[in-house]
């Protein structure tokens, strides 16, 4: 079970832990904050609870930066 | 849940409520337009100049505007400031014109290089630099002002939000300037008749929600992180604001809700009479003989 992942301009096939994996858990993997960040699956917004499945691609848009 | 679309894009954490994209669009929308009505900022007539620079909150907010453009209360113009900041600026540059041109509007851009004869990248070279915010603050307030008399602007509109107006508000009470603090609000008068009125109608909108409402609008904007920020006392109160959040959520309301509340009382006493005058050097209102741009420009060897 994979699924793409784009973030800051790379995209790469990344495989899924299991059924439940949500975007909340890539976010804490890559330790980025949902405050920063949008997330689209299969180029839809979706919120950090949102479920990822076998096949999906999941964008991330950093739109906060520091400063 | 306003209209049962299952397609949630918003969960807000501090109220709990959970929109789908055309419900949460809308909300943006009216808080806004709340925000303009409540505190006054538009006058039938007025011809706003927005601070462009391609990022969100300034697309967003001519985005907005634009919608009063349509009903023919207002005439937009536009102008942004290119600090001349390498790898980082250009791209904001080429977004902003494109929304310009979309919309019809009336714009300039206008560099730091043309202005002062120096860009930021040159000036953070000089071993004696300031922080770069400083510079920025200063010389973007200087551009603008004159923008807004060259395009006979009544008024200037600025893409400030939630998370910025609480972050000055933190900053200029930790720092004990009064002064600052007491400037802080959604529109910002000036005794000089220089100084065009300044309007701040997302002021009440978090940072986030507007960048979700750019990528909701699929509005082109310049995404990035300026590659000074880091530098900014603003940089660490942001930081302390957003670690409070996470168990908070409601704190930047209340802490905004709060301080408008103080406002008044706290203008009135501690009233000051600036004797605006214009600078010797630049002729723009300066309560000093030298004006901070001017100030900074002799330190760079620049005046």
């Amino acid at each position: 079970m994979n699924f793409t992942l784009i973030f800051k301009n790379n995209k790469e096939t990344r495989s899924l832990a299991n059924d439940n994996t949500t975007i909340n858990d890539i976010l804490n993997d890559l330790d980025l904050s949902s405050e920063t960040v949008v997330a689209k699956k299969n180029g839809e917004i979706v919120i950090e609870d949102e479920k990822i499945q076998d096949g999906d691609e999941i964008q991330l848009i950093q739109i906060i930066y520091g400063g | 849940m306003k209209c049962g679309n299952p397609k949630i894009i918003i969960k807000r954490k501090q109220s709990g409520q959970t929109l789908c994209k055309s419900c949460f669009v809308e909300s943006i929308q009216k808080k806004a337009i709340k925000t303009i009505k409540q505190e006054n900022l538009i006058d039938k007539g007025d011809n706003v100049l927005v601070a462009l620079s391609g990022g969100k909150d300034s697309v967003a907010t001519l985005d907005i505007l634009n919608t009063y453009k349509e009903r023919n209360i207002i005439e937009l113009c536009a102008v942004t400031i290119d600090e001349g900041i390498a790898n980082y600026r250009n791209d904001g540059v080429a977004i902003a014109k494109k929304h310009a041109k979309r919309l019809g509007i009336e714009h300039k851009v206008v560099s730091f290089k043309y202005s002062f004869d120096i860009t930021l990248d040159e000036i953070m070279k000089n071993p004696n630099h300031r922080i770069s915010c400083s510079y920025c603050g200063v010389f973007r307030r200087w551009i603008i002002n004159r923008a807004a008399r060259d395009f006979e602007a009544d008024k200037i509109a600025t893409g400030h939000n939630l998370d910025d107006e609480v972050q000055a508000i933190l900053m200029n009470y930790l720092e004990g300037n009064i002064d600052n603090l007491t400037m802080i609000g959604a529109k910002t008068m000036s005794h000089s008749p220089l100084f065009r009125p300044k309007i701040k109608p997302l002021r009440e909108i978090p940072e986030r929600e507007i960048g979700l409402y750019t990528i909701a609008k699929d509005l082109d904007v310049h995404l990035a992180g300026c590659p000074y920020a880091q530098e900014s006392f603003r940089g660490e109160v942001s930081e302390i604001i957003k670690n409070l959040s996470k168990n908070h959520p409601t704190i930047m309301y209340s802490t905004l809700r709060g301080f408008d509340k103080i406002k008044l009382a706290l203008k009135k006493e501690h009233k000051h009479d600036f004797q605006f005058d214009t600078c010797i050097k630049c002729g723009e209102p300066s309560s000093n003989e030298i004006c901070r741009v001017c100030t900074f420009l002799d330190e760079l060897g620049k005046a």
